[in-house]
């Protein structure tokens, strides 16, 4: 069981990288956007193969509607959505090459030689998971998962005040 | 084994994301960035959770918490973005030397 869960996890896994990778790497913005979607879909799979059905389920829906939606903003900010114009994007892209591969040494080196400690095999049911997550965020967690509601609340209306055009106290009617 | 496995694939995803942040010029893309390394931190937190610690629910909070930040991000991103090409007409950082302080 444990053999095949390796296996699931690094052929969704490199399914995830590869999507990722894409995203930097195609012309057209829309397929990066759904690429992007596809790493974040791969990458709630792997949390269903790592038994947290919960997060994996309510990833793979946040991510569906959040990147459908990034697409859209895509085509409206890009200044060439389709890639014909073949324009190149990046900046800055030998040092950030160099910082991306240097963290992900001293990460590798950090995963390769810390003991982790025991692997533990079985985990709580999904009904079990979900029980003890709600006791969770009603009790201990409580105040967490409420100033994250009103973090929502906050950038909503962050959100909001920054995207209207306001003249004089008053939004402008058009 | 497993542990590290899922956890060498959150490395790897994090490195793109940050390379992809650091290099794109379009700020939605430099968002798109922001959230692979958000997703990549969520998959080493479950992987701490399933395989180290399965009995503490915190860490599946943690999770939650890193989701609303991903859209959050997505929303105030998305309402700079909007508000900076009503004014300019673009989201390139490339063109924005004049929010230098």
């Amino acid at each position: 069981m444990m053999e095949l869960r390796i296996i699931l996890l690094i052929v969704i896994g490199l399914i995830a990288i590869w999507f990722g990778w894409r995203v930097f790497r195609t012309d057209s913005m829309v397929r990066s956007a759904f690429s992007l979607l596809a790493s974040m879909v791969a990458v709630g799979a792997m949390f269903l193969v790592m038994e947290a059905e919960f997060l994996g389920v309510l990833q793979i829906m946040m991510m569906g509607t959040e990147m459908s939606i990034m697409a859209i903003f895509m085509m409206m900010y890009m200044m060439d959505p389709g890639g014909l114009g073949e324009m190149d994007m990046t900046h800055q892209e030998k040092p950030s090459i160099i910082v991306a591969v240097i963290f992900g040494g001293i990460s590798l080196a950090v995963i390769l030689l810390t003991k982790w400690g025991d692997i533990i095999a079985e985990a709580p049911t999904p009904a079990q998971q979900n029980h003890d997550l709600g006791i969770e965020v009603m009790k201990r967690s409580m105040m967490i998962f409420e100033s994250a509601g009103f973090s929502i609340l906050t950038a909503m209306v962050a959100a909001l005040a920054t995207a209207l055009i306001i003249h004089n106290n008053q939004i402008e009617k058009n | 084994m497993v542990l590290t496995v899922a956890l060498i694939i959150g490395t790897i995803l994090f490195g793109i994301g940050l390379y992809g942040a650091l290099s794109q010029t379009n700020l939605v893309m430099i968002m798109m960035g922001v959230e692979l390394m958000l997703g990549a931190s969520m998959l080493n937190l479950v992987a701490f959770w399933r395989y180290l610690h399965p009995e503490v629910y915190s860490i599946q909070m943690f999770v939650l918490v890193v989701m609303t930040v991903m859209a959050l991000e997505a929303a105030v991103g998305f309402a700079i973005g909007t508000q900076r090409f009503r004014s300019k007409g673009s989201v390139e950082s490339e063109e924005a030397a004049d929010l230098k302080g």
